[in-house]
């Protein structure tokens, strides 16, 4: 391959739509993502159950499974102490991305 | 004049903006804010710039000056902030780029609104349903809502793009090339909303009974080209549908660069205006590297506040500089010995700015015999201008500065209410919770 390696190619599926947030929380520790984790996420992708996602609820970014329960849409963490979230729940909840990447910066031990 | 109608011709001009474009920027990253009423305050915290919908809604009217209105907005629940450009030319590239590959060509008109030139399907006669995509797409892509207006001509789709915001049905999207009967919508836009239709000029036409852009376009082409040359020929020729105006899809190369900025309180010793002229020149002087030129001549401008009752004091001087330059030490010694001329112990100054002048590209001076420093000094100039200006890019402006544009500057624009810098710093990025 000519050139050298690009990170923001390789993670980066377009430029306009990409966002990046930090994760404050323990919730989606079982899914690999930490407490003070860089996020790279994608608002230009449509949904699909199964994706993590952040969502909009109660006027905070949250970050949570999109996960489809007899029916229904919820948010599932990846952690025992959080229960699901109904969407349907939330007064205008609505997915406002979807989670592609996670940066993580190693500490010394 | 063409007789074919407007649906039949394959160019369609398009003309996009962004609904309140500010307000709006400030509500894509921040959740806490969307749907809430919101307004954005000009510099120096002055008054309202962009309101939201819901700001609209509650009454709140464009330029009222903050410190009126500051009490009502508590009241009221209004979320106000100050202007946050690195956010919304951030969001203009971002849209920009989104607004691309769905035009043949694009003009980036201003930060927030481009002209894009289409051709129209043969098998589709309006191209509504496509600006209803276009909508969406950037909707959903960037969380900012826009207005498509469309029609034969510049003037006709800059004049669409309002019908598509002040027609009730329009719901974003007006497609005045694809009317059976354009007229009763043209008769709908005032004078002085026609596009290029100054104050002067709209005042002529109202006395001439021309009220509305559908007067405009049928009254005598020869009154109209006596009162204002070409200029008003081809604005009336554009809306009678035929394109004068060709798409600009490269910027023009400029010919001044202007920093100017109103202080937050009066500036009286004359060392404070010596750090605002040197912190206006170094910024004026990194945007004259990256549209890589150099500047010949160098204008510095005072003046107190008109509003205040005092007597006013304006007052300008100019510098020449012997080779033409980008390096803002060579700029700084040219342009500070005149801060002496222009500083007035009694006269305390409400603005400053330097206007940098006779603007020529940067490889002109390679072929110069008269350089004022050996050429591998000059490359060394350079590199360090580049590196002082991708600084000042990535850690924010003024990281890197002269030591004349001062530590210590209380003059500096006030922006109490400033959001983060959430898409342009990795350490002020919007939290998600887990």
């Amino acid at each position: 391959m000519p050139g050298s390696a690009s990170l923001s190619a390789q993670l980066i599926r377009c430029h306009a739509s990409t966002v990046l947030l930090r994760v404050s929380g323990e919730s989606m520790q079982a899914a690999g993502i930490d407490h003070g984790d860089l996020l790279i996420v994608d608002r230009g992708l449509e949904p699909r159950p199964g994706q993590i996602v952040v969502a909009c609820l109660d006027g905070c970014f949250t970050l949570k499974r999109l996960v489809a329960h007899q029916g229904r849409l919820r948010l599932e963490a990846a952690h025992p102490a959080y229960p699901p979230l109904e969407l349907d729940c939330f007064d205008g909840a609505r997915i406002w991305a979807v989670a592609l990447h996670v940066v993580r910066t190693l500490k010394a031990p | 004049m063409s007789c074919e109608p407007w649906s039949r011709r394959r160019q369609a001009i398009v003309l996009i903006d962004g609904n309140n474009f500010y307000a709006s920027c400030e509500a894509v990253l921040d959740p806490a804010v969307l749907g809430r009423p919101l307004v954005v305050l000009s510099n120096n915290d002055g008054c309202i710039v962009s309101r939201s919908a819901e700001a609209r809604a509650l009454g709140i009217r464009m330029g009222q000056p903050y410190f009126q209105v500051r009490r009502e907005l508590e009241r009221q629940g209004v979320v106000v902030r100050s202007s946050n450009y690195a956010l919304y030319a951030d969001m203009s590239q971002r849209l920009m780029a989104t607004l691309e590959p769905w035009v043949e060509a694009l003009e980036i008109y201003s930060i927030d609104e481009a002209f894009g030139q289409l051709s129209r399907p043969a098998d589709q006669r309006s191209l509504h349903d496509w600006g209803r995509q276009l909508r969406h797409h950037v909707l959903c892509q960037l969380g900012l809502p826009v207005a498509v207006g469309i029609g034969p001509s510049k003037v006709l789709a800059k004049l669409a793009n309002r019908l598509a915001k002040t027609t009730a049905r329009a719901t974003g999207v007006f497609d005045l090339g694809s009317m059976d009967d354009p007229d009763p919508h043209l008769a709908a836009v005032a004078i002085e909303d026609v596009w290029g239709i100054g104050r002067q000029l709209s005042r002529w036409c109202r006395l001439r009974g021309v009220a509305d852009a559908k007067a405009l376009r049928d009254m005598p082409s020869g009154e109209l080209r006596r009162r204002c040359g070409v200029v008003g020929l081809r604005l009336q020729q554009e809306l009678r549908g035929m394109a004068c105006l060709p798409l600009e899809t490269l910027p023009a190369a400029k010919r001044e660069t202007c920093v100017s900025r109103s202080f937050s309180q009066p500036i009286t010793s004359q060392s404070e205006l010596r750090e605002a002229v040197a912190t206006y020149l170094s910024r004026a002087a990194e945007k004259l590297r990256r549209q890589q030129q150099r500047a010949g001549a160098i204008t510095v401008f005072v003046r107190s506040n008109p509003f205040n009752g005092t007597s006013f004091y304006s007052n300008s001087a100019t510098v020449s500089l012997p080779l033409a330059s980008n390096d803002t030490a060579v700029l700084l010694q040219a342009a500070l010995p005149l801060v002496a001329v222009l500083f007035s112990p009694h006269k305390p100054l409400h603005k400053a700015g330097v206007l940098l002048q006779q603007l020529r590209g940067e490889e002109t001076l390679q072929h110069n015999l008269l350089l004022p420093l050996p050429l591998e000094q000059q490359h060394r100039r350079t590199a360090l201008m580049a590196t002082i200006d991708q600084l000042n890019r990535h850690y924010g402006s003024g990281t890197v500065q002269w030591a004349a544009a001062g530590m210590q500057t209380p003059w500096r624009m006030r922006r109490s209410r400033l959001s983060g810098a959430a898409t342009t710093r990795l350490d002020a990025i919007p939290m998600v919770r887990a």
